[in-house]
């Protein structure tokens, strides 16, 4: 059977669906669309997560993770937008979303 | 506990020498004062375009395309190794050779009627060329001048221009200090936006606004006693400028900024790139070039004109080295976020601005002590467009 998620990480297994885009300018789209609710819930479940999975990753060469190190990977790079969203711009974040669209991502060290 | 303080502000007797008088509203909006600009300052001026990062090989390319000039330019690694620019455009008949934005190949070749460029612009190769009144020799790409400092690309459209590190003066030896110089990837993000390149450029080099405007991204600049976050130093070389950052002895940071600044930190001094000498300076290199000192973000900024009243962001984040581990790339990736929420912020109110001045209200605008950087950008935009018109015979 295919894991989703390494094992010690299964209870993030709800969230893989919807937290994982492939690409930072993706991420970015997925954390200004989401709902105070969903980034407050995510942000939540993944945040004090977040020091243990990066353990697990960095054990582990980059180019070399299995599909659920990827999702655990992307969840982590997920949580970075979501971060900002939740402790920084709090209750400006809709307002905040709209500026941010203008600011188009075009490469980073994380994108395919 | 003892409160020492740690802010000194920059006295008003040190920038005298730039004026106090107010600054012609014109300069931000007026297009025949733009127009005076373009041909003294953008079409004779080393700009900045690129990383030699981006050409990591023989036959390495970046297509750039430099809208205030009306012109698309091939930056290519020659088999030499050597870096060199032309104009993307076939001396045939002046079809440009190509629209990818980046690349590698042996040759560029014309899709019309298959004229051959080596990659040091020479003329390889054209079907049936004994036909025409020409030699190869003289059809090679025109070149355009091209020089590199701290690993950074700068074209100069003019003709003979001075070399570029006669025209950084100083600043070279200071530039090549910082992670740029060793950088090998990058986060870019972009922006247009619909106000002059001086009034856009102004915003990043004055502190004044960032507790009005960055009330949250900027709370780590805050304190009693230094509230506008304003720097501790400004210098001046010749039409560039630089700015001492101030640092906060008590910043307020967020738990998970705390988390990814950390980590970028400890990446940084395994890299050894901790701890310059220019780590807290901010330098601003005419006309239109940022690059800021720090590891993380270590951002440059150029703000291209497109129009008197509309201009284009290029922000990157240098890196040395690919990600070594999940940790590096979380903090790389935060510290991207986090720099483009901070300019994100920053759009919509110099557009504000841009309007206001466009209505013609104003005749002039004002700067304090502390936008000192603003008033020294005039001045050296006037200098260089009066210079360049008495050079020319077309002073107006």
């Amino acid at each position: 059977m295919t894991m989703i998620l390494p094992e010690d990480f299964a209870d993030l297994e709800p969230f893989v669906a919807d937290w994982t885009p492939a690409t930072s300018a993706e991420r970015a789209a997925r954390r200004s669309a989401a709902s105070a609710t969903a980034l407050a819930a995510f942000h939540d479940a993944m945040a004090p997560r977040l020091d243990a999975a990066l353990v697990w990753l960095d054990a582990r060469p980059l180019a070399d993770l299995d599909p659920a190190g990827r999702n655990l990977l992307g969840l982590c790079l997920m949580l970075a937008h979501v971060a900002l969203a939740v402790e920084t711009q709090g209750q400006d974040e809709p307002r905040h979303a709209l500026q941010r669209e203008v600011m188009r991502i075009t490469r980073t060290p994380a994108d395919p | 506990m003892a409160t020492k303080p740690t802010f000194t502000s920059v006295d008003q007797a040190d920038l005298d020498f730039l004026g106090r008088e107010p600054i012609p509203a014109k300069y931000y909006h007026d297009a025949d004062w733009y127009e005076r600009e373009r041909q003294a300052i953008f079409l004779r001026s080393w700009i900045e375009i690129g990383h030699v990062c981006e050409l990591p090989q023989p036959g390495s390319f970046i297509r750039r395309e430099l809208e205030f000039a009306g012109v698309s330019l091939l930056i290519v690694r020659g088999r030499d190794g050597e870096i060199r620019a032309f104009h993307n455009v076939c001396t045939h008949r002046g079809t440009q050779l190509t629209d990818q934005a980046e690349g590698r190949t042996s040759t560029f070749s014309c899709p019309y009627h298959r004229w051959t460029f080596g990659l040091d612009g020479a003329l390889l190769s054209a079907p049936d060329f004994e036909r025409f009144f020409t030699t190869k020799a003289d059809c090679a790409l025109p070149r355009v001048a091209l020089d590199t400092c701290a690993g950074l690309i700068f074209v100069n459209l003019g003709a003979d221009p001075v070399p570029l590190r006669d025209w950084l003066g100083e600043l070279a030896d200071e530039l090549e200090t910082l992670p740029v110089a060793r950088a090998t990837r990058f986060s870019e993000y972009v922006y247009d936006i619909a106000a002059n390149w001086k009034l856009t450029y102004d915003n990043f080099q004055e502190n004044y606004h960032l507790r009005f405007i960055h009330p949250r991204t900027g709370e780590a600049t805050f304190s009693s006693e230094n509230p506008f976050g304003y720097p501790v130093r400004y210098q001046f070389f010749g039409p560039h400028r630089t700015q001492t950052i101030w640092t906060n002895p008590e910043p307020r940071i967020a738990p998970l900024q705390r988390v990814a600044m950390g980590k970028a930190m400890i990446a940084a001094a395994r890299r050894g790139l901790a701890g310059g000498p220019n780590g807290r300076e901010y330098f601003a290199l005419f006309p239109n070039f940022f690059i800021l000192g720090t590891v993380a973000p270590h951002f440059s900024h150029v703000v291209y004109p497109l129009g008197p009243q509309r201009s284009r962001g290029v922000i990157r984040i240098y890196w040395e080295g690919d990600d070594a581990d999940a940790s590096e790339r979380f903090a790389r990736e935060y510290v991207m976020a986090m720099a483009r929420d901070v300019h994100a912020e920053d759009r919509a109110v110099i557009e504000a601005g841009q309007r206001g001045l466009a209505s013609g209200a104003l005749k002039h605008i004002h700067f304090q002590t502390q936008e000192a950087l603003c008033r020294h950008l005039i001045g050296a935009v006037r200098d260089a467009v009066a210079a360049h018109e008495a050079a020319a015979g077309t002073a107006g």
